[in-house]
């Protein structure tokens, strides 16, 4: 949303520099809010959101820098010198939690990412809008699926005694450890995140396809260029710059894990590998009751996030292309 | 153009940042005075109250919202009214009754508590919390109180119970009374046994004997037979009651009390023949004996099913675990399996030829009352009111001859509190009921009857199970003050005791050995030596005194 109604401004600011007259360009902050008065007045209905609902609770994230009492508050909490992060950073747990968010998200960044585009490019070749429209209806559906339903859907299909399992050794093979085995785990998580979100995210990379000039592909036919030709030399370039920024996005996120999909998947056989930031903050901070641990490592994690996202963002504009700002 | 345009909302965004920041700072400001200025009133009408302790004051008490289909309004009810006509008119008092969704009981507790907006009397089972509360000074003394106003109450409880809401020496809490004290029982099928011309296993030899039979004869008939079913909830990491038969019975009390903290179906990693339990549950599953899910099935549904489908020989759950009505798992059984029955067994037999179990402690939920409320000794009263035996009995079963029958001094519901006004949200209406933790006929007989006729169909059956689960019972240790060092590793240690005995349970039995030393000296460095040198300390200062 924020990112189309930026491009959206700029597109407009850009037009109107060429209609307006030079000499006129001096304005007043008055002008502009008379003119737009309307315009700042809805804007002020998302920025109150934020404020509100984003920055505002902010001011609980000192309780990460205090010894939190809830009769006190968080105001009158008296600091306790870091302890919490010393506390936290001395925990074992900590740097395994840390070490298998970046994995798994790792992994999804490579399997999860191209996946949407791949899809995205065949839905985009074919033909028959019809066929086109219901396979993509079923290919987002999943996206929809609460991961509770889908975390009991994998146990019951990928158990030792599952589904899948029964197949195979009805078929005389032996059981594979899908989800009692952490290696195999860690590619049954890839594969669910792939299966739930893929078709999803196939949206985004549609519509800048289909933003994509008719021309173009015309010329390269005029080329002699086939079908691939067509994918690899327009299509892709088309939209590149959709690709770079949720690349930019993701990498952003890489250390913020959600918490649902982590949680129903995981089980004690793989916790080496499954036990993530969120489910850790949750059992800790949450069900312990210990709401400065919890603050700690949500503020650790955000600031890390951040660090990622302004790096890639840098990196991305060194490289030419357009960062998300 | 572009830039100015850039700073233009940056300066609007910052404005308005700062003015809703301005704005929240002045809300809070705002609660703050709010929260002064009935303190100050307060304190006025409490020195009222002393001149005049008649006039009329409200009482704030927690329920719990079970969201139950139908239910009427938790404030406004047959039972609130019973209360505010009899203790209300007493005391001249109005009773409100604050809902509190029974899920989210302690995220909404830490709310209400941390906003000074929590009712006058509350509650919750879990001690960690309470802990937390005397810890951080937010809760009200009640030894006065309930010297000047709880005779009754004192009375019915008794040291024994009241003893665990002492922290520190200093009574916090009030712990209801826990009228069932059974934990766990180990059933059979018992159908199975006959087939095969089986004896009941009354050892860990013939138990795992019966159980390779179990496996190799199949006697259900059924793919993929499960001859003890388990399942690893990562909230209570551990083996039942099958520990019981490694554990020396010649213990020490000290031994007792500092390496077998938790209860025995958590993981108690320095009890003695700890490790031979974790080493005969290795053996069963590496002989294919337990549920292969056993990781994967963290709620226990996958087990219930399978037990519901004939599929398991023995498995080990709550003392009356098969004939609850939810999730029903013998109804089912019956159902599926024609002639299936399922029988509570004592296979953990130890060296002194005890069935001993680890069962509840007599205490119940945790009653306390926050330091800011007003009504201390009015919450009091209200809980000495209903230690009254003809209160509970009431608040339990509704009026006599209306509501039940007295059938040889068991009350027998007549089915008009299933639904309406009258709707017992909960069996014995214990959310109403705050002192009795199940049905209170004062007398443990009449109790026992009155528990198995709960279990419609199954009355002699929960009679006996109750029986069995009884044996050799025994209650943890009891500590007068709290382990902080729990407190705070309680969670993750937990978390690491899942995880433990998941690996260890499927290790090769060649490595068990090595991998269990490994994984308890890892246990025993994040925490763990931590947890028991505190246990011992605690244990060392209770005793010398």
């Amino acid at each position: 949303m924020w990112l189309m109604k930026a491009m959206n401004n700029s597109a407009a600011l850009e037009k109107r520099k060429t209609i307006e007259n030079p000499l006129k360009r001096k304005k007043g902050f008055e002008y502009y809010i008379k003119r737009d008065f309307l315009l700042y007045l809805m804007l002020c209905i998302p920025v109150a959101y934020i404020v509100l609902f984003k920055y505002a609770p902010m001011y609980g994230i000192q309780i990460a820098f205090k010894d939190y009492n809830i009769f006190q508050g968080a105001g009158k909490s008296p600091w306790n010198d870091f302890a919490t992060f010393k506390q936290i950073f001395s925990s074992l747990q900590f740097y395994q939690v840390v070490r298998n968010t970046l994995v798994l998200n790792g992994l999804d960044l490579i399997v999860g990412f191209p996946a949407p585009i791949l899809l995205a490019l065949l839905i985009n070749e074919l033909i028959w809008t019809k066929f086109k429209k219901v396979s993509q209806t079923i290919l987002y559906l999943p996206h929809f699926l609460s991961w509770v339903i889908i975390g009991g859907i994998v146990a019951q299909l990928l158990s030792p005694t599952g589904m899948i399992n029964s197949l195979i050794t009805h078929m005389g093979g032996e059981p594979l450890p899908f989800l009692t085995n952490k290696y195999a785990w860690v590619a049954t998580y890839a594969f669910i995140g792939v299966w739930q979100n893929a078709g999803w995210g196939t949206i985004l990379y549609l519509a800048a396809m289909t933003g994509i000039d008719r021309q173009l592909y015309e010329a390269a036919d005029v080329d002699g260029s086939g079908r691939l030709g067509k994918i690899w030399y327009v299509t892709l370039p088309g939209i590149r710059p959709t690709i770079v920024i949720l690349l930019i996005l993701q990498l952003g996120n890489i250390m913020a894990i959600n918490f649902d999909r982590p949680f129903n998947v995981q089980n004690n056989l793989v916790m080496d590998f499954g036990d993530v930031i969120s489910t850790y903050v949750y059992r800790v901070g949450i069900q312990s009751a210990n709401f400065s641990v919890g603050a700690a490592v949500g503020l650790f994690q955000s600031v890390i996030c951040l660090i990622f996202l302004l790096t890639s963002n840098f990196i991305s504009r060194k490289l030419g292309d357009n960062g998300i700002w | 153009m572009k830039t100015k345009a850039l700073k233009l909302t940056s300066i609007l965004l910052v404005a308005l940042t700062i003015a809703s920041a301005l704005a929240a700072c002045q809300s809070k400001s705002s609660n703050g005075s709010a929260s002064d200025t009935p303190g100050g009133t307060a304190s006025g009408t409490t020195n009222d109250t002393a001149s005049a302790p008649k006039e009329h004051r409200t009482l704030t008490v927690e329920v719990f919202d079970r969201g139950k289909p139908g239910q009427p309004d938790l404030n406004n009810n047959f039972w609130t009214k019973y209360v505010n006509d009899n203790f209300g008119k007493q005391f001249n008092v109005t009773v409100n009754f604050v809902p509190v969704p029974r899920a989210q009981e302690v995220d909404k507790l830490n709310v209400l508590m941390a906003a000074g907006q929590a009712p006058d009397i509350v509650f919750t089972y879990n001690q960690g919390v309470v802990y937390n509360y005397v810890q951080q000074g937010g809760l009200a003394e009640l030894d006065s109180v309930l010297q000047q106003y709880g005779a009754t109450l004192t009375n019915y409880l008794g040291d024994d119970v009241l003893k665990y809401g002492k922290f520190n020496g200093k009574q916090y809490a009030i712990p209801g009374k826990r009228t069932v004290l059974a934990g766990d029982n180990t059933f059979i099928r018992k159908d199975w046994l006959d087939k095969l011309g089986l004896p009941v296993p009354t050892t860990p030899d013939q138990f795992y004997d019966t159980m390779v039979a179990f496996k190799e004869k199949n006697p259900g008939n059924v793919s993929g037979v499960i001859p003890f079913g388990y399942s690893l909830q990562p909230p209570y990491p551990g083996l039942g009651y099958i520990p019981e038969a490694f554990k020396p019975s010649n213990l020490t009390e000290e031994q007792f009390a500092t390496f077998q903290a938790q209860p025995i179906w958590m993981s108690n990693w320095n009890l003695p023949g700890y490790d031979k339990a974790v080493q005969y549950m290795n053996k069963m599953y590496n002989a294919g004996l337990i549920s292969p899910n056993f990781a994967i099935d963290k709620d226990g549904k996958m087990l219930d099913a399978d037990v519901s489908n004939g599929k398991v020989g023995a498995f080990i759950t709550n003392w009356d675990g098969p004939y609850r009505t939810a999730p029903g798992t013998l109804t089912n059984l019956k159902k599926n399996v024609p002639g299936a029955e399922l029988i509570p067994i004592d296979p953990w037999q130890n060296d002194a030829g005890k069935h001993p179990k680890n069962g509840y402690s007599p205490n119940g939920m945790y009653i306390i009352m926050p330091k800011s409320s007003k009504n201390v000794d009015l919450a009091v009263q209200y809980l000495n009111w209903m230690a009254d035996s003809k209160v509970t009995l009431f608040l339990q079963n509704g009026e006599e001859g209306v509501d039940y029958n007295m059938v040889n001094g068991v009350p027998k519901q007549t089915g008009t509190t299933n639904s309406g006004e009258k709707m017992m949200t909960v069996a014995n209406n214990l959310d109403y009921d705050l002192l009795s933790n199940g049905i209170e006929l004062g007398d443990p007989q009449k109790n026992a009857a009155a528990i198995s006729a709960g279990y419609p169909g199954f009355e002699k059956e929960v009679e006996n199970a109750l029986k069995v689960g009884m044996t050799d019972y025994y209650s943890l240790y009891y500590y007068s003050s709290p382990n902080t060092a729990d407190a705070k590793y309680n969670s993750a240690l937990t978390n690491l005791s899942a995880q433990m005995l998941a690996k260890l349970i499927v290790s090769k039995p060649a490595d068990l050995d090595k991998l269990y030393k490994t994984l308890v000296q890892q246990y025993m460095d994040q925490g763990g030596q931590e947890v028991q040198d505190e246990y011992v300390k605690n244990y060392k200062a209770q005793n010398s005194q």
